[in-house]
């Protein structure tokens, strides 16, 4: 008999180790991802990850401890006591589990948790950090770089920054609230206008990482992507002068093939969207050095051969309400040559 | 004894809510206070947590302790003399009063390694 | 004669006749049928209107969760497009917090708090008449929102500049604002009423510590209410004020902030959930105690718990801003005291875990839907305590871990124990018992559910899905997740169904139930069942805080008339007025019978709102005046008027009644409801403080437009006023009535003077209110007291010619007192104006 139940609970153990070991794998698999919270990249990230998992135990410790003592009052035996015990017992579970249990969690959290914000302000260091401000439009990104060598660069929709060194972001909004947030490098801010609020992140490493805008703008909140990437300093520096005006110039001018695309971007576009050299319109993202981006539209879609045009035709469709017009007016032909000419935006 | 005296009495249920009241006019006195002043004369950052900002904010700060701890000691007292409604009456103020004091403490206590204004 | 049926009285078989005092205060409580219907004054009627209007908003929100959970169980679905998928999230939110939420658990206290504390109605009842009028017709027009697809898209906290008219443009964020308010007054007359109705009118002997601890949770709910709700008020009149005529409050063009409308709407917004949370644990606390077969352990720390929690729980609300810029050290303060809310929440935890300790409990249906409770809401506490750490709250502020938060703590908290309380209750509400096993799988579908939804939700939002996405792309691994949660939700609906089909079925099918099936210590469960309308045949006098426990024929006695206040010979619906700290009998105090003044004035004001909705001022301005005007009429039958109680004549040994007295509950009424005027007139100050200090395009005029000596002379002529005012109440304290009618006019007219005097002051400072929101906010200052001092100058004016009808004198001094509190609070808050607007301007400079 006892032989049948040793038996028993072992592949009991047995049976439960192998899908207990499988889903802390998949679990820890799971929390991996472009925008995962839980899969840090930076310094910053990784100490909120680490009081979550800390702060995860604890209050499962609590929640367990708490209902099983709950439960357990339905099924024990009646006891007899006095009114003194009554009162004694009563004290010691309000004390001891209303006031010193919380009392103490809350002060450890506390004495964690403070420092451990102070790492994503930007307070001076002894070499002042990149700034690279980043600005919130409905529903896109307008990045500019300010400090960089040779004047300033501005971008859209596309954050490189400079890997293993303290980068500071400077954010406003334009229209409305946005907010600015790289999840696995630290913690999000608000793009509010008329205010320039400051946070301070730092990638560790090379890499690509996702971000989204992280208050809700309107109805194209959702397809509000940020492409970041952290890549070497050199590499930084390199496509930061790649974008300087005067090579981005360069590019547009100097192309003789596009002479049409140019002619109909001025007519249609120039009034709201800058290209380096061209033109100053400010209402929507630069597209200076488009054809050197990721991805289209704020995340839309991937920016390959054709994506312009695509965009161009269908933007109402892809992302209904966006505040470029819908071009129905214009000839297709013109479209395909606008786009067939941005694309080559490459610096 | 005229209303407002009676209603001074440690035994009046009014000491529940004067306790939690005197808490929340120190919050506002120092979110508020902190507020203007970095609005109107920031400290250098470089002084970390050593500006008159801080000093100024603790200080209050030690104020509203003592005046709610010398409150928490007068109910304790007060409880111990009577019986049955008033004593139930000062037991509860007394306990208010105490919370109220070391909710001053605990919220206070980032004062003294935070620097302001950043 | 005995009745049985569905009813289960105290009386039994073998009590002769209370049934000739029965019919008696059934003719004078009785509720009328048929059109009559709507003039039902009476707080059980109301309540149960309230809780069944509620019951049908929360049918609502719930099918917009369930379009939403369906769009978010696959990537890339739009079936709704982006603009009516933000309808639909931001609509689910307020029609679950503001038409759900907040009128069902009123409904339940005005319900139940009188039952509990002895008394046969409400301190105010066309009060609360008015109070649902007012839900019903906001939650109308806010719901046919939805059907004309002109919801409000913001999201359910409506930040600005988002919500303005420049991105907003369309009818949807003033169906909000407008519809919101105008819902929001019948939070605030319940908040008075009930604060009013448990320190005034408990039974005889029912000291402040001798009440259950249910009256102690909903009287700091009601004063959260007046003192939260307020700050929303300004906010919303201000945003509409800015939409609507273009003062820039919130833009910061013309000198506003965005982040004023955050402050505004969290300061009523943190407490909000506080509000909905204190209730729900009531009925937590008044439910264990009854299935543990013993009293409370700690009833004194219960009382503590709460008071604390209210309290706290207003200088929280930062917390929800932690990421919009605030400097560190202000928002550890704010951190902190988020943190130290967890100690009174865990105190009320262990009280509970300690009386079922030392108890007996048995696990029957409700206690089963509280250990529901206990589960999801610490659940939910512990996560709140995590997102209380500011670096913590900057990664998840804004996900889906939030959303999770937030759904644990209001269905843990306030859902679950209003189930259990609903199936507590219910014998008591129709006199029979539900269904073991629908309540059973009822429950089991919903627990399950509601955890299969929401627990997955803190991990999509800790692997970074934000919240009020209207779809999201394949590949972030959120997919498998998401499609968990929205089975799971299908899960919930089915077992909520089932409760609200056992609910419904009950009323018909349910086995009648015998008195006090639950063998309650309260006093509630000494009515019959359901309860007669006038609640008890006498009054009791309470020893003890269990009065049925300590005296289980206590029913049957009250019933047979043995106690107090069994007469109905006057013709007037009675009830004691008693101290508020010792439960003395101080008065009778004389309710108002059923009547059309709260219908009325309910329709003036919702075509107010419809009128501002849709822009056409002139009739909402006559609409405002037909309010005012009905709204005085109202108040013009009260006290000696013959509609009310015109013959002082009290059995002998009796005390008198509360008219003729100087110290009623309309005084408290005055002075709860200025506590919310006051909360309103300091977050008016704040909003003026805040734009000066902290707008980022602030600009102030070198010298201030108002005129300092007009104000002055306005102040003077109000101070002279009071002056008068104090020395006729004291007078009449004194029982001298000399000149009262003459005083009264000349107070009158010293407060038209105040009104023209500030209104030449405005009309010569030529405001540019829609440039400056350093001008539009003076402007909405000035108007505060232009309103104020009118009212007050009307109420004095009534009163002379009242004086003149003879129903206010030495022989019913009752109502001068209260309006001298007007005055008073006036006096008050016109200097402070001055010398917020008009002098420190010019002493600090801009």
């Amino acid at each position: 008999m006892r032989l049948i139940i040793q038996r028993l609970t072992q592949q009991r153990v047995n049976s439960l180790g192998t899908p207990l070991a499988l889903s802390v794998g998949l679990l820890l698999a799971g929390c991996a991802g472009d925008k995962s919270i839980l899969d840090p990249a930076g310094q910053a990230a990784r100490d909120v990850v680490m009081i979550w998992w800390v702060m995860l135990g604890f209050g499962t410790v609590v929640l367990v401890l708490v209902t099983a003592f709950w439960l357990y009052t339905f099924k024990r035996k009646e006891v007899i006591r006095t009114p003194a015990e009554e009162r004694t017992i009563a004290r010691r579970w309000i004390i001891g589990g209303g006031i010193v249990l919380p009392v103490a969690s809350i002060t450890a959290l506390l004495a964690f948790g403070v420092p451990t914000g102070q790492r994503l302000l930007p307070l001076p260091l002894a070499e002042p950090p990149e700034v690279i401000e980043v600005i919130g439009h409905q529903w896109w990104w307008e990045v500019r770089y300010p400090g960089a060598e040779g004047g300033e660069v501005v971008t859209s929709n596309q954050l490189i920054m400079p890997a293993g060194e303290p980068v500071d972001f400077h954010v406003t909004g334009a229209d409305v609230i946005h907010a600015f947030w790289v999840p696995r490098l630290g913690g999000k801010i608000d793009m509010i206008p008329g205010r320039v609020n400051k946070i301070r992140l730092e990638a560790d490493e090379p890499a690509v990482f996702g971000a989204q805008c992280a208050e809700f703008c309107g109805a194209q909140h959702a397809q509000m992507q940020l492409y970041v990437e952290a890549v070497e300093r050199d590499e930084y520096d390199a496509w930061l002068a790649a974008r300087q005006t005067e090579a981005l110039s360069s590019l547009a001018a100097n192309d003789q093939q596009h002479e049409t695309a140019r002619e109909a971007f001025m007519t249609h576009c120039a009034s709201c969207h800058r290209v380096a050299g061209l033109s100053s319109g400010e209402e929507g993202p630069d597209l200076s050095d488009l054809g050197s981006r990721t991805s289209l539209g704020a995340g839309i879609m991937a920016m390959e051969e054709g994506a312009v045009t695509h965009w161009l035709k269908h933007h109402q469709r892809l992302k209904p309400g966006n505040k470029m017009p819908p071009h129905d007016d214009i000839e297709t032909a013109t479209l395909e040559s606008l786009g067939a000419w941005l694309e080559t935006l490459t610096p | 004894m005229s209303i407002t005296m009676q209603r001074l009495n440690l035994t009046h249920p009014l000491h529940f809510v004067i306790g939690l009241t005197l808490w929340c006019i120190w919050f506002v006195a120092v979110y508020g206070g902190h507020a203007v002043a970095c609005s109107v004369a920031p400290p250098a950052p470089e002084q970390g947590v050593f500006t008159l900002v801080n000093v100024m904010l603790l200080a209050v700060s030690i104020a509203a302790i003592a005046l709610l701890a010398a409150l928490t000691v007068g109910c304790c007292r007060m409880a111990k003399r009577h019986e049955g409604r008033l004593r139930f009456n000062a037991t509860v103020s007394a306990g208010l009063y105490l919370f109220s004091t070391l909710g001053v403490v605990f919220a206070a206590m980032p004062i003294m390694g935070i620097p302001p204004c950043l | 004669m005995t009745t049985i049926n569905r009813e289960a009285t105290p009386e039994g078989d073998n009590i002769k006749g209370p049934n000739q005092l029965h019919n008696d205060l059934h003719d004078i409580w009785g509720n009328p049928r048929g059109l009559k219907a709507l003039t039902i004054v009476n707080h059980t009627t109301l309540g149960l209107r309230f809780m069944v209007t509620g019951m049908v908003f929360f049918l609502i929100g719930g099918l917009l969760a369930m379009l939403v959970r369906t769009q978010l169980a696959l990537p890339d679905q739009d079936f709704m497009s982006p603009d009516i998928y933000s309808q639909v999230t931001t609509m689910h939110g307020t029609v679950m917090m503001f038409l759900f939420a907040i009128p069902m658990l009123e409904g339940l206290a005005i319900y139940m708090i009188p039952k509990m504390i002895g008394a046969r109605d409400l301190v105010c009842p066309r009060l609360t008449s008015l109070g649902y009028w007012c839900y019903l017709f906001g939650g109308i027009i806010l719901s046919f929102s939805l059907v004309l697809e002109m919801a409000p898209d913001s999201g359910w906290f409506m930040y600005t500049p988002l919500s303005s008219s420049e991105y907003s443009p369309g009818l949807g964020s003033d169906f909000w604002l407008l519809g919101i308010t105008f819902v929001e007054i019948s939070a605030l007359s319940a908040g008075v009423e009930l604060v009013v109705s448990i320190l005034r009118t408990r039974t005889q002997g029912m000291a402040l510590h001798k009440m259950p601890l249910f009256a102690w949770y909903i009287l700091a709910m009601a004063l959260m209410i007046v003192v939260g709700f307020p700050p929303l008020i300004l906010g919303s009149i201000l945003l509409e004020l800015e939409r609507a005529v273009g003062m820039p409050f919130f833009e910061v063009a013309g000198g506003g902030d965005p982040i004023l409308w955050q402050h505004l709407f969290w300061l009523f917004g943190h407490p909000e959930v506080y509000i909905i949370f204190l209730p729900a644990a009531g009925i937590v606390s008044t439910l264990i105690p009854v299935f543990a077969g013993r009293p409370i352990v700690g009833y004194g720390w219960v009382v503590f718990a709460i008071t604390v929690t209210g309290f706290i729980s207003f200088g929280l609300w930062v917390h929800h801003m932690f990421t919009v810029g605030i400097p560190q050290l202000a928002q550890a303060f704010f951190s902190a005291a988020s943190m130290l809310v967890a100690v009174p929440t865990a105190i009320q935890v262990f009280v509970w875990l300690a009386t079922l300790w030392l108890g007996k409990p048995k696990m029957k249906l409700p206690m089963l839907w509280i250990v529901g409770f206990l589960i999801i809401f610490v659940c939910g506490g512990l996560t709140g305590v995590m997102l209380a750490l500011v670096p913590f709250n900057w990664q998840v502020h804004d996900t889906h871990f939030v959303v999770a938060h937030m759904h644990y703590v209001l269905v843990g908290g306030m859902f679950f124990p209003l189930i259990a309380g609903l199936y507590y209750w219910l014998p008591l509400f129709s006199g029979r018992m539900p269904s073991e096993t629908l309540g059973k799988w009822g429950f089991w579908l919903t627990f399950l559910g509601f955890n299969g939804t929401f627990l997955i939700m803190h991990w999509t939002g800790l692997l970074g899905m934000p919240r009020r996405v209207y779809s999201y792309e394949t590949g972030m691994g959120w997919d498998i997740f998401n499609l968990l949660s929205s089975m799971s939700s299908f899960i919930m609906s089915a077992g909520i169904a089932m409760v609200l089909l056992d609910f419904a079925l009950h009323f018909r099918f349910g086995k009648p139930a015998k008195h006090n099936p639950w063998n309650a210590d309260t006093l509630e469960w000494a009515n019959s069942m359901p309860p007669s309308a006038y609640n008890f045949v006498s009054l009791p006098k309470i020893e003890t805080r269990h009065p049925l426990w300590d005296d289980p024929n206590l029913p049957r006695t009250m019933a047979e008339g043995q106690h107090s206040l069994a007469v109905a010979t006057h013709g007037r619906r009675e009830m004691w007025g008693t101290d508020p700290l010792t439960g003395k009998v101080r008065e009778i105090i004389h309710l108002p019978g059923n009547s059309w003044w709260p219908l009325f004035a309910a329709m003036a004001l919702a075509v107010v709102c419809v009128s501002l909705l849709t822009r056409l001022y002139p009739l909402a301005g006559i609409a405002v005046v037909v309010a005012g005007l009905f709204l005085l009429r109202w108040s013009w039958e009260n006290g000696a008027h013959p509609k009310a109680a015109p013959d002082a004549e009290v059995a002998p040994g009796d005390p008198p009644l509360h008219s003729r007295t100087m110290d009623g509950p309309g005084l408290w009424a005055m002075s709860i409801t200025l506590l919310a005027n006051g909360s309103f007139f300091l977050s008016y100050l704040f909003g003026w403080f805040y734009l000066w200090t902290v707008s980022p395009e602030w600009r102030m005029p070198e010298t201030s437009p108002l005129s300092l000596v007009g104000l002055i002379l306005a102040g003077v002529a109000l101070t002279a006023g009071v002056v008068i005012l104090e020395k006729l109440v004291r007078g009449l304290r004194q029982g001298k009535d000399a000149g009262l009618a003459v005083g009264m006019y000349s107070i009158s007219a010293l407060g038209f003077v105040q009104v023209a005097v500030t209104l030449w002051v405005l009309l010569s400072a030529d405001l540019a209110v829609t440039e400056t929101s350093h001008d539009a906010i003076i402007m909405v200052g000035l108007a505060y007291a232009l309103l104020h001092g009118g009212l007050g100058a009307v109420l004095t004016l009534l009163q002379g010619l009242r004086v003149g009808y003879g129903f206010v004198g030495a022989h019913a001094p009752f109502e001068p007192a209260v309006v001298a509190q007007w005055w008073r609070y006036n006096l008050v808050t016109f200097w402070i104006l001055v010398g917020a607007l008009a002098v420190l301007p010019r002493v600090i400079g801009s």
